[in-house]
């Protein structure tokens, strides 16, 4: 007599790594046991599949369903679920695709589309007295720090994915892309950043020089630290280009400022 | 017009909410009586689905049906999940909470399939253990659903029906009888659908799901991607007739397909339950 948890144990077993017979053993012999574990197994696939397939359209569609589902099918054996919330599902995928020695735009591509998921239902809040320090921030810029907002992430970039991003975009309907950003030039492309404002995400291309800036603000830099980091960076007449930046969409969304005590 | 003995939600049709339909439900708002949705779909700290959320509930009476808590799971229930569920109740007032009576998960792994338990002594104390444990957090009772199932465990020794009504004479929960899932298993192992339904204490009965299926080689797969067979209307009509008028949902979730299908799946489960008078938000 087997006890229950023998026979989940069984099962997972049986839909994990394959061993069939295991759990076939545990069930009754009406019907087919080999046949019920091999349909299980083949949903349970296809579930983990879907979900993989809603968090990387733009990787589905440019790899195609088949490459796509081989993919997934490893990913399963590879990094299982622990979760019921299936938001986490998918949090290792560009990690697997880079152990899989993947094209390093598939990988980069993956990171950019978990980003979006993970922006998608990031909390709202933002710092908690942003109104107040940005008057402070200008007064004296050494007491206020940038923080970056939870419906913000800033990715490096090895490969200029923004184009080939806005390209897919165009692809799918709905996707919640900038539009105008597709004709930005974006010269020497290093990072992106992906920020949900006004409920919409936005992924933008950033130069070096931007990424540099942004990063710092990342890190927690005081207003400070970034005018001065900005100021060696940046020639006198294009320092004004800079501010503009700091201060309009979608780096507005993506930042507060916060008072150091 | 009758009511659940369990919320108060009319004895009348609604439908599952999909991220599909969010722009044409919140654009014109159809003529159903409520609506259900999955609540870890909204599991998140932020962003446009709980704000869509509190749009829809302040037009519609709400469900929440639960498909990752892994109720029957010998492993420890996962408070964090609990935690995130009983947070949504508080904030959207659900008139139902669901869950399925299967398991999901073991051994910290997750399998995001609904499987069906033994029908035994040992898995009865288990889930009835659980489902006091799931009430007692949310302080409120709860629906099980029954499963569809593609396999018999063996040493089984309680017929489905009866192993749920035990569940509710013990614990005090109620139940989403599912009556696409009694066909499905019907089906596929050649029972009497009737059997399990006469085992069901009408008192106990929250509310009707209706789906349907594909075939798939010698399998009838519960994939809630077709619209409601007509042998589970048929199925429908005697359980209305048995059970009396229940708040009764249209579940589709895979091919969805435009939204009026689903009102029009739902017009038709109104007509049965008579509803003559439906729900305008």
């Amino acid at each position: 007599m087997w006890r229950l948890r023998e026979m989940q144990e069984a099962f997972a077993e049986g839909m994990t790594a394959g061993n069939h017979q295991a759990v076939a053993d545990a069930l009754a012999s009406d019907g087919s046991p080999l046949r019920s574990v091999a349909l299980y197994r083949r949903l349970i696939r296809t579930n983990y599949t879907q979900v993989l397939r809603v968090t990387y359209p733009l990787l589905a569609k440019l790899v195609g369903e088949r490459f796509f589902a081989v993919c997934a099918r490893g990913y399963y054996a590879r990094y299982p679920s622990t979760s019921g919330d299936l938001f986490a599902y998918g949090r290792a995928f560009p990690q697997w695709l880079l152990e899989l020695d993947g094209p390093r735009l598939l990988v980069q591509l993956a990171r950019v589309e978990w980003a979006c998921h993970e922006v998608h239902q990031a909390d709202d809040a933002r710092g908690p007295v942003v109104e107040r320090s940005e008057a402070e921030a200008w007064a004296d810029p050494s007491s206020v720090r940038f923080r970056m907002n939870p419906a913000a992430r800033l990715l490096a970039c090895a490969v200029p994915i923004y184009r080939v991003w806005h390209a897919l975009q165009v692809e799918i309907a709905g996707g919640g892309c900038d539009e105008g950003a597709e004709s930005l030039p974006v010269p020497e492309e290093t990072g992106l950043l992906v920020v949900r404002a006004a409920g919409t995400i936005q992924v933008t291309g950033l130069s070096p020089k931007q990424f540099l800036l942004l990063h710092a603000m990342r890190d927690g830099k005081t207003v400070a630290q970034v005018e001065r980091m900005a100021a060696e960076l940046i020639p006198a007449d294009q320092g004004a280009s800079l501010l503009a930046m700091l201060l309009d969409e979608p780096t507005r969304s993506a930042f507060s400022l916060e008072v150091t005590p | 017009m009758s009511c659940s003995p369990f919320a108060p939600i009319p004895a009348q049709a609604g439908i599952g909410l999909r991220s599909q339909h969010f722009r044409e439900v919140l654009e014109a708002p159809p003529p159903v009586a409520w609506m259900e949705t999955h609540p870890e779909n909204y599991f998140g700290a932020g962003g446009a689905p709980l704000r869509i959320l509190e749009r829809i509930r302040s037009l519609y009476p709400l469900s929440f049906h639960g498909v990752g808590l892994s109720l029957g799971s010998t492993d420890r229930l996962d408070r964090d999940h609990l935690r995130k569920l009983k947070s949504l109740i508080d904030r959207f007032d659900p008139a139902f909470v669901s869950e399925h009576l299967s398991w999901s998960s073991v051994g910290g792994r997750f399998l995001n399939e609904l499987l069906p338990l033994p029908y035994t002594e040992e898995s009865l104390d288990h889930i009835c253990a659980r489902i006091d444990d799931v009430q007692t957090v949310l302080q409120r009772p709860l629906l099980i659903e029954n499963v569809t199932r593609y396999l018999t465990w063996g040493g089984s020794t309680i017929p489905e029906g009866a192993f749920m009504a035990e569940a509710v004479r013990r614990t005090g929960c109620g139940i989403l009888l599912d009556l696409n899932n009694v066909y499905v298993n019907a089906v596929n192992f050649h029972l009497d659908p009737f059997e399990f339904l006469d085992e069901i204490p009408s008192e106990a009965v929250g509310e009707i799901h209706l789906a349907g299926f594909d075939r798939f080689g010698r399998w009838v797969i519960d994939t809630h991607g077709e619209a409601v067979s007509q042998e589970v209307w048929g199925l429908y009509r005697w359980a209305i007739h048995r059970f009396g008028s229940r708040p009764t949902l249209i579940e589709w979730d895979t091919n969805m397909p435009p939204l009026s299908v689903l009102v029009d799946q739902a017009k038709q489960a109104d007509a049965i339950l008579g509803g003559c008078c439906v729900a305008t938000p």
